[in-house]
């Protein structure tokens, strides 16, 4: 092993992977202006260049403009290192998704489709996805603001919540798959997707995935009506655009987690012929996992904070476990 | 392999970078002109009541303590999880009272009213 | 009916009674000040009697009509179950030792009293013994004076124009000038700011629909109290009407809940109208209650848009759908006067102008259309677990909290009270048409949502009937004293050309007395009192916006919820700050 492959080359594919999400998640918040918009009979941002598609550009270009404040009361430092910490886990799960099945050669070197495939792949997930948690919490207590400070509690406290249900629900998944590594587990879809298998865990999955990324109707984290902008009440410019940034790469996390844990990753007709299939599916099911979730904020309103917490403890989180006894015991009598 | 984690490592390196430099480079661009007005703490234009940092509800606690718990426990599964084409019936039935155990706890949490949000 | 009142009064308390007087069907009985707080309560629970409504509390100052004492308050009250009304005065000796003139609270007896009296302190500067908390509510509270006092000054704002701009006045132009003056906002004395989080809840807030400031007490996430901190769009409408004749108040009235424009010009024109003691051709009649019905299905669908877009979070689909019919709404109207959201659209003995041709068609096609567009919006609310879930059971006003804090409307008719003045005493021919009330009996938010989407139906009805039924005839009255004659006249005969020029030179003169009138708004009776001394502008003027006795029950409601629940609460109240400020 040289430098090359251990640095020059995951330093090139994490580049790739960043760009490739920051242009998406711009892409993705046009997108949905212009779903949403016509969901409800608008036309959504057409000025900016032909459609509008330049919106997302002449946003960028605004926020890093913007003037920056800082409120005086708050605590500097991590007022102002709140927002990376957000947006950073959300950019390094990542690392381990896979995001088609073909490795290609380029320059001698072989390149996988993932910057790293780990065996505890899973667990990883899990692992940095809780980390958000603490850009939000430390975003509104440092603000010193209540709106801020009710928001983070509510927020934080909503996140770990349906991080149960969900991490059960995968471990159904993993029952069948047997491996924590995201390749091995997609690969176990060769056949029929888990979202057969496991129809309830992927309602479970997609539920507890809404209420992970703050989507409608568990929003609460923005919660506007109540408390203004929630966690993000006293950011600005950049600071906001970053907490968006999270947001929605975010959703586009859940939407390829769930492609890769239940709707058999890159796998598709003709994918063994034609390898660069796999990419062009797997983009595909992503983007109809997101195209659910803008239907689902254009359609429903928003649950009440006690309502999500009970629906969370007392239906998701025995729902799960009782999903996965039945695949364990349905597993030990297939054999 | 210990190996594997070094293109994760260099991922954390990028996407730090990305951060700080997102942070400080428009800190930079952008004009500065702030009044005490601006300055001030929001809350829908008004003079706040008191300091923000004050007590808050103890439900939150609560929630985390919960999630503390459970998701210790749920952490088990993984390596059982992982195992379990082999463990066959064995692990079903470790398993099996592993639940049990932890569902004694779910519902004593009920019980006692943790799980409400008052 | 007053009659019985006035006798049984007499009866009871021989010298409480100073005075009674009629005019213009309505019956006042001045009453001694030391006597007033028995004779309310006897009014309020005599059963035959039972005026359990305080509609209006409000006073004059009648220094210019030269009558001693200065200072008397008014009350007019209303009987739900026996459907009829009476009015109270209350002289207030005063002899000047004292900063104000005192007056017995009602509060006690007609919870709804706090707010009028708050306002009556503001404005008049008349005091209220044994009132829970009497502070300014319309005014800052660093204001000096009383603005309605006739010896209050008017205007003296300088206005500068943009050729003073050397002036140094405006050294600063374009920089901040002033640090915002932050006065301390006081809290009620029940208010615990030490233990519990309290947190203002606007002015400057997604949620409140306007410029409506709320402290909110809590206790974690449940709600304590609720403070509303009004007057932030306060105008005083009331003076300027004092100062302008009668006709020229219309425009104001749209101002005031500026959703429901037309029915305010019919409320306002119609109580002038119960001055003048004019006949409306039925012509104009119909064609009034066509616009009033349109504007209350247009302010119904302003409110339903904007509850569902409070109660989810984002956008929600059906502000903008409800928005698009409201729109088809104001192209009837933009068809009728021209103006879309301020129309002054009616005016003194009968409209302004006939209805264009195309005007029936327009009205028929949108109410067939909206038949379905209604269905559309139950669809995808009226059984949503998540709307359901929000709303039952969320802010319940129960029939008798909401009749002694004076709320009307279908915020009352939501608790099963079938309340309405449509019915109970029909003006502008609402007689003519069959329709129904609807109530409900929960008096929760979700009743109130129910009560709602039932009115618009039942506006549909009355509009289609109207339309189909519309007589031929004039559209205004040939009293040619209140009305102007019409332009081929003019040429014609040299009276008309007389009265033409004495109307808009002078205005009418109506006779010295005092009405009040009210009509039923899409949030609950609006009402006006007028006094007349003989000029061709009103001596007193006062509005009764139903906003703002509906706004003071967001505290019954909101206690023991979570703050999620304020923001459905402000929502189903249906509060237009420019009707609770005015």
């Amino acid at each position: 092993m040289d430098w090359i492959s251990l640095l020059l080359v995951p330093a090139i594919k994490s580049l790739v992977v960043v760009v490739a999400l920051l242009t998406g998640f711009a892409y993705l918040s046009y997108v949905e202006r212009k779903l949403v918009a016509r969901f409800q009979v608008r036309y959504g941002p057409n000025r900016a260049g032909p459609f509008g598609i330049l919106q997302p550009i002449s946003d960028a270009l605004k926020m890093v403009f913007k003037e920056e404040i800082v409120p005086l009361n708050v605590d500097h430092v991590v007022y102002l290192l709140s927002p990376a910490l957000t947006v950073m886990p959300a950019l390094v799960i990542w690392a381990v998704i896979p995001v088609s099945g073909a490795s290609f050669t380029l320059f001698g070197q072989t390149i996988t489709p993932y910057v790293s495939d780990v065996n505890v792949g899973l667990l990883y997930i899990l692992a940095i996805a809780s980390l958000a948690t603490y850009g939000i919490v430390l975003a509104g207590w440092s603000s010193n603001n209540k709106y801020s400070l009710l928001g983070a509690l509510r927020t934080s406290s909503q996140m770990l919540s349906y991080e149960l249900p969900m991490g059960i629900t995968l471990v159904s998944v993993l029952l069948i798959a047997g491996s924590l590594s995201l390749v091995d587990i997609v690969q176990a879809q060769r056949g029929v997707w888990f979202a057969l298998l496991q129809p309830i865990g992927f309602i479970i999955y997609f539920i507890c995935g809404l209420a992970e990324a703050g989507r409608s109707p568990f929003d609460l984290p923005e919660t506007e009506n109540e408390l203004v902008s929630g966690f993000a009440t006293e950011y600005g410019g950049i600071k906001f655009a970053l907490f968006f940034m999270g947001e929605y790469i975010h959703m586009i996390t859940i939407s390829a987690l769930a492609t890769t844990f239940f709707l058999g990753g890159w796998y598709g007709p003709f994918v063994n012929q034609i390898p660069v299939l796999g990419l062009v599916y797997f983009l595909i099911k992503v983007a109809f996992m997101i195209f659910l979730i803008v239907w689902i904020r254009a359609s429903l309103p928003r649950i009440r904070y006690d309502k999500l917490m009970h629906f969370c403890w007392k239906f998701l989180l025995p729902l799960s476990l009782l999903n996965l006894v039945v695949t364990a015991v349905v597993l030990v009598l297939v054999g | 392999m210990p190996i594997d984690y070094l293109p994760i490592l260099v991922f954390f390196v990028i996407a730090g970078l990305f951060g700080i430099v997102a942070l400080v480079v428009p800190a930079q661009l952008g004009p500065r002109r702030p009044s005490s007005n601006k300055l001030k703490t929001y809350e829908s234009g008004k003079v706040p009541y008191g300091d923000a940092r004050g007590k808050i509800p103890v439900h939150y606690y609560k929630v985390s303590m919960l999630f503390i718990l459970f998701d210790l426990e749920v952490v088990f599964f993984y390596p059982w999880a992982v195992l379990f084409r082999k463990l066959k019936l064995f692990g079903l039935i470790e398993m099996g009272v592993f639940i049990a155990i932890l569902l004694v706890g779910y519902v004593y949490v009920w019980k006692k009213g943790a799980l409400e949000w008052e | 009916m007053s009659d019985t009142t006035f006798e049984k009064l007499r009866a009871q308390f021989p010298d409480a009674v100073l005075d009674v007087s009629e005019f213009r069907g309505d019956t006042t009985a001045t009453i001694t000040r030391e006597t007033f707080l028995d004779v309310a309560r006897f009014l309020r629970d005599e059963p035959d009697l039972q005026y359990d409504l305080l509609v209006d509390l409000t006073s004059i100052d009648r220094r210019d009509l030269g009558i001693e004492p200065r200072f008397v308050t008014v009350y007019e009250l209303y009987s739900i179950p026996k459907n009829h009304s009476a009015r109270l005065k209350v002289p207030l000796p005063w002899d000047n030792s004292t900063e104000m003139p005192q007056c017995p609270s009602v509060a006690a007896i007609w919870p709804t009293g706090n707010w009028h009296e708050r306002e009556v302190y503001d404005l008049m500067g008349i005091g209220f013994t044994g009132h829970p908390w009497l502070h300014r509510i319309l005014m800052p509270e660093n204001w000096v004076g009383h603005p309605l006092r006739k010896d209050y000054p008017l205007g003296g704002e300088p206005v500068y124009f943009s050729s003073d701009r050397d002036n140094p006045r405006f050294a600063h132009l374009g920089k901040p000038i002033m640090e915002g003056p932050s006065y301390p906002s006081k809290l009620p004395d029940d208010v615990d700011s030490e233990t519990h989080l309290v947190i203002n809840v606007g002015p400057q807030h997604p949620a409140t629909h306007g410029v409506l400031r709320l402290a909110v007490e809590l206790d974690g996430e449940r709600i304590v109290s609720v403070n509303p901190d009004i007057g932030y769009l306060h105008s005083g409408f009331e003076k300027t009407g004092e100062n302008k004749r009668y006709e020229k108040f219309i425009p104001y009235t749209d101002r005031m809940d500026y959703l429901a424009a037309m029915n305010n010009n019919l409320a306002y024109v119609l109580t002038v109208e119960k001055l003048l003691e004019v006949e409306i051709p039925p012509r104009a009649q119909y064609i009034r209650v066509i616009l009033a019905e349109l504007q209350r299905i247009a302010s119904h669908l302003f409110w339903i848009a904007t509850h569902a877009h409070d109660v989810s979070g984002t956008i929600h689909s059906l502000l903008m759908y409800a928005l698009r019919e409201r729109e088809r709404i104001l192209d009837i109207f933009e068809m009728f006067c021209g103006a879309r959201l301020t129309t002054s659209g009616m005016s003194v003995g009968g409209l302004r102008q006939d209805i264009p041709g195309a005007f029936p068609d327009a009205v028929r096609s949108f109410v067939s259309e909206f038949w379905k567009r209604l269905q559309d919006y139950e669809a995808m609310l009226t059984r949503n677990p998540i709307w359901l879930s929000r709303l039952k059971g969320v802010g319940i006003l129960r029939a008798e909290d909401a009749v002694a804090l004076g709320v009307t409307g279908p915020m009352l008719r939501a608790g099963g009270v079938p309340f309405d003045l449509r019915k109970a005493q029909p003006y502008s021919s609402y007689d003519h048409f069959d329709f129904d009330i609807p109530t409900a009996t929960e008096a929760d938010s979700y009743a109130r949502y129910q009560v709602r989407m039932r009115e618009m139906e039942q506006s549909l009805r009355i509009v289609e009937q109207a339309v189909n039924r519309l007589p031929e005839g004039p559209f205004c009255t040939d009293d040619r004293k209140v009305a102007p004659p019409p332009r081929s006249e003019i040429d014609l005969s040299m009276e008309s050309l007389i009265h033409h020029f004495k109307l808009y030179t002078e205005g009418y003169k109506p006779p010295v007395g005092e009405v009040y009138g009210m009509a039923e708004n899409p949030k609950g009776i609006l009402g006006f009192f007028l006094v007349s001394d003989g000029t061709a502008i009103p001596y007193r003027l006062h509005v009764r916006g139903p906003s703002f006795v509906n706004l003071q029950a967001t505290d019954l409601m909101a206690r023991g919820h979570l703050l999620s629940d304020l923001i459905t609460i402000i929502g189903t109240i249906d509060v237009v700050l420019g009707d609770v400020d005015r």
